[in-house]
């Protein structure tokens, strides 16, 4: 998928009028919370249960490459084939070849989202290769060519409307309804055919086991179950940092990920696959290929500013404590990823050029870092990538209103520094506000600060500062009480 | 002994909540000394991604205010930043960090200086009327201070205290982000707003001086005969200014 | 596709050489100190209560928990579900607990078509029955309180597509086959990692989703029911 982040602001305005995007996300991301609060009650010790995920993640992160050859070492005595792809062009290029080796013509996909970001689906279909998505969600984003509106239910909010016209051309449905149950049991008629004769699978991976060399998805529906049952060819496909060291490690993240991401104790299905089928069994790949993508993330586990961000589980419960992502949901940050868990991984994938309103479009809240059961501590990630941002600007041209706001700023830190300077400043801020008040209230101003006035006044600016008052304060006859 | 640092945006904008803060802790038996050259803690630039710049008002900082036993701040937002800031940003230069590092132990926020230091809830303050609180974001979640205003607040004789409905929620002020995002931003201060007006109370009550210029700048436009108060403001009685 | 490329290294080294040999020279982190966690309270659960829990959980889910002494009671429990539910044809797993309830006698018996997974030559025909099949009965490895979940290895004798392909699934479980947690089956399945079964599934009743305006229901692409039948041990 594209990154598109430079339509943030214009995609953001616009939901922000959307009626049926705002009351999904005045439902849904409270709703969602509330239930997550309840799972996570279920641990003796809630508190105790994230501490410890919190450090199965950052032990992922510190031993990633030896997880990593770990897992592939067991992957392959069971007889897995474990490749390594460096990139989306290899990632996209290896699968093709391994469907086109086998004669397929068509793939069913389960949800993953890493194949979203190194678009396969784009690139199958312009080889040749028919995709069929599988998650209800997925059917009706890749339907609607939208991009997912939350990580969990991409297309919670799309109207029932919209479904079933979409549904109605494609034969989904022979009349038209707007039944989200007789949508939903019409995709699975539609798709239970594909199932059957399904030849190649492709999944994502929830967790790759170091210690056994197991696959691990966790899901509701069912269909990644049929997707690495039915078929003779399943592709799983996973990012580094799906690792995780031991079985015991990988049932404890399954509790924490189903409660932090649906709110759920457990999902309908957990299924771990160790190889291909065995011999007689009926069922099950006889070839199961698992995809090691890379994708940029060696290099950002490379900096050890950065390497964190590789905690992250998916499970997108900082979406649902997010302020900013409540407002506008997901369309906006125009990737695969959305909300907090977006905003500090596409920039490191895109580059930090490209994607200067997702690390900026943050109040530094706080409610993500909290929140996120992988330690992931999100606004310092931001925090780092606006400073980077200013350096790369300094290291290459820049526009002039970039220069003048360094040059604003550099004048403010010199204010910064020296008391006196400081108080010069204040004074000819003065003049300047002054000039822009009635009444009391600034309610106009020009330039950058006119987007604060558009909604909100500002209160005239004072005639003296704290600093100037403080003489008469400091000789005034204030009663020292007693301390109680 | 006590030392006051005044945030750039009481400094500026709002001085009045500068003399609260003082007048209150006298009464509470301090002798708050305010030192004349500070100026502002560098959050701005460094939320701008300027830390070259930030640096050096964080070395300013340290050196006014390095050998002080003890720092208050009506400002939760300005003690966080340097209280887990200033050493990161000073983390390549080892004494600027040290001295950074023990600054951060000796920095409190007012409403956590008056209960967890001087151990007072009851400042004699009185109000009558119906009182709410907006749980600031870096009070709340950088700082950890949510019980301390509120015990102050219950403390007051004769003010009503009524929970305000999505209090955690952030205000959309975000520093930059308002004038950057202002449409999101105004959503959020909206919704702040709505639920001000809900809970039918006479003041809404924050520690923070940027959600209040955010607040009252929303609400002046929109509710003029609505406002929010700092709780320095309020804990020293002083008068409401239009 | 604009994602950044990661070939800049030597070209002939291999994508794995590549990847691997970039993080290993990385700079070491050190890995943290695991905090301990106080235990499950599902491990003080006895078995009645074990049994309770399950079916209070499976319920939650829709799922429906029946208990039984014996074969004479399965299968008159299995006569009513087929009844209610009009089944006409089920195909059975091949495991042990399936196979000595005699269920090509029973369909013979009450006019189901029962087709069994052991006379199943190969995966062509394996899809067809499990696709069109009414209902699929299994047993079940481990059940596990905690979440009224049930642990299942596929192997020869038990195919996966039996409990998932079918709108129906119902479950035969010896009680003696119930735990309190996922540990207690993780354990004992990966005892042994070279043993390891090529797919293991922890299953929490029907399948289900509520992608569309989050209106949920049962049945999304597995089954829309969930019968779980615990054959209790002697008393």
């Amino acid at each position: 998928m594209e990154a598109q982040s430079n339509w943030f602001r214009e995609t953001a305005n616009r939901e922000l009028k959307n009626e049926l995007s705002q009351l999904f996300l005045s439902l849904l991301p409270p709703g969602f919370t509330i239930l997550r609060q309840i799972a996570m009650s279920s641990f003796p010790d809630p508190t105790s249960a994230v501490e410890h995920a919190r450090s199965i993640r950052a032990e992922v992160v510190e031993r990633m490459p030896q997880l990593l050859e770990e897992f592939e070492k067991n992957a392959v005595s069971h007889g897995a084939k474990v490749l390594w792809a460096r990139d989306a062009r290899e990632t996209t290029a290896m699968i093709l070849d391994i469907a086109k080796q086998r004669g397929i013509n068509y793939v069913a996909k389960g949800k993953s989202m890493v194949t979203e970001e190194v678009g396969l689906n784009k690139y199958l279909a312009m080889n040749g290769i028919e995709v069929f998505e599988t998650d209800l969600g997925e059917v009706i984003t890749q339907q609607l060519s939208l991009p997912p509106f939350h990580i969990v239910g991409p297309a919670i909010n799309v109207s029932p409307e919209e479904i079933s016209a979409v549904f109605l051309k494609k034969g989904i449905i022979k009349e038209p309804t707007t039944n989200p149950i007789e949508l939903g049991k019409a995709v699975r008629a539609y798709l239970r055919e594909k199932f059957w004769h399904l030849d190649m699978g492709i999944v994502g991976v929830n967790m790759a086991v170091a210690e056994t060399g197991t696959i691990i998805n966790v899901e509701n529906e069912g269909n990644i179950r049929l997707v690495k049952s039915s078929p003779r060819a399943v592709v799983a496909v996973m990012s580094l940092e799906k690792v995780v060291p031991t079985m015991a490690d990988a049932i404890h993240m399954v509790r924490v990920l189903c409660r932090n991401c649906t709110g759920q104790k457990m999902s309908s299905y957990v299924s771990m696959d160790t190889g291909p089928r065995k011999f007689k069994e009926l069922d099950g790949p006889d070839e199961l290929f698992i995809i090691i993508v890379d994708n940029g993330r060696s290099e950002i586990y490379r900096d050890r500013q950065t390497r964190e961000v590789l905690r992250c589980i998916r499970c997108g419960a900082c979406l649902n404590t997010c302020p900013v992502y409540a407002k506008i949901g997901g369309y906006p940050y125009g990737f695969a990823y959305s909300g907090p868990m977006g905003q500090v991984l596409t920039p490191l994938l895109v580059g930090i050029g490209e994607t200067s309103d997702l690390y900026r479009a943050c109040t530094l809240c706080r409610a993500c870092k909290l929140v996120c059961p992988a330690g992931v501590d999100h606004p310092s990630l931001l925090l780092l990538y606006r400073s980077r941002e200013i350096e790369h600007r300094d290291g290459n041209g820049q526009s002039l209103l970039r220069r003048l706001e360094k040059v604003a700023t550099f004048l403010a830190s010199l204010g910064m520094s020296n008391g006196h300077v400081w108080n010069l400043g204040a004074k000819i801020m003065r003049l300047v506000l002054r000039r822009l008040a009635h009444d009391g209230y600034i309610t106009h101003m020009p330039l950058r600060a006119k987007a604060w006035t558009d909604c909100r006044d500002l209160p005239s600016i004072p005639n003296r500062t704290f600093h100037e008052r403080w003489k008469d304060l400091k000789g005034s006859d204030y009663t020292f009480g007693n301390r109680r | 002994m006590v030392s006051l640092f005044i945030p750039c945006t009481v400094d500026l904008m709002m001085p009045e909540i500068g003399i609260s803060t003082y007048k209150l802790l006298a009464r509470l038996g301090e002798k708050p000394v305010y030192h004349t050259d500070q100026t502002c803690c560098g959050q701005p630039l460094f939320n701008a991604g300027y830390r070259s710049y930030a640096k050096r008002a964080a070395k300013h900082f340290i050196k006014v205010f390095g050998d002080d036993e003890c720092i208050v701040s009506p400002s939760g937002s300005c003690v966080s930043m340097v209280k887990h800031h200033y050493p990161e940003l000073l983390t390549d230069e080892p004494s600027w960090c040290d001295r950074a590092q023990a600054l951060s132990n000796r920095i409190y926020e007012l409403s956590q200086y008056i209960v967890d230091i001087l151990g007072v809830t009851d400042v004699g303050a009185s109000f009558e009327g119906k009182v709410t609180y907006h749980e600031s974001c870096h009070i709340l979640r950088a700082l950890g201070v949510s019980d301390q205003p509120k015990k102050l607040i219950t403390g007051v004789a004769g003010a009503q205290y009524v929970e305000l409905n999505n209090a955690t929620a952030c205000c959309g002020f975000g520093g930059e982000f308002a004038i950057g995002y202002p449409e999101i931003s105004e959503a959020m201060v909206k919704d702040k707003a709505t639920n001000f007006l809900k809970t039918g109370a006479d003041v809404l009550l924050l520690c923070e001086p940027g959600c209040l210029l955010n607040i009252n700048g929303y609400l002046h436009r929109n509710h003029p005969d609505k406002r929010a108060v700092h709780l320095a403001s309020f804990l020293a009685g002083d008068p409401v200014e239009a | 596709m604009i994602i950044r490329s990661g070939t800049e290294g030597n070209l002939t080294m291999t994508p794995r050489e590549e990847i691997l040999g970039r993080m290993k020279t990385a700079e070491k982190g050190k890995a943290p100190f695991r905090p301990s966690m106080p235990p499950l309270t599902e491990l003080a659960l006895d078995g009645e209560q074990m049994i309770q829990r399950f079916t209070l959980e499976l319920s939650n889910q829709t799922g429906v928990v029946h208990r039984t002494s014996g074969k004479d009671e399965v299968l008159s429990l299995l006569t009513e579900i087929a009844s209610r539910e009009g089944l006409k044809t089920v195909i059975t797993a091949g495991d042990d607990v399936i196979h000595s309830l005699d269920l090509g006698a029973w369909g013979a018996a009450v006019g189901v078509k029962v087709i069994a997974t052991k006379n199943i030559k190969d995966r062509e025909t394996l899809r067809e029955e499990a696709f069109t099949a009414d209902a699929g009965i299994t047993s079940a490895d481990f059940a596990i309180a905690e979440t009224g979940t049930i642990g299942m290895i596929f192997n020869e004798h038990q195919p996966r597509l039996t409990s998932i392909a079918p709108p129906i699934h119902i479950a035969i479980i010896p009680v003696e086959r119930l735990y309190p947690i996922y540990e207690s089956a993780i354990e004992r399945v990966f005892k042994n990692v070279d043993d390891a079964p090529s797919q293991f599934c922890f299953i929490t009743g029907p399948s289900s989703t509520a992608d569309i305006q989050a209106v949920q229901f049962k049945g999304m692409h597995g089954p829309t029911k969930m019968i779980v039948i615990f054959i209790m041990g002697q008393a």
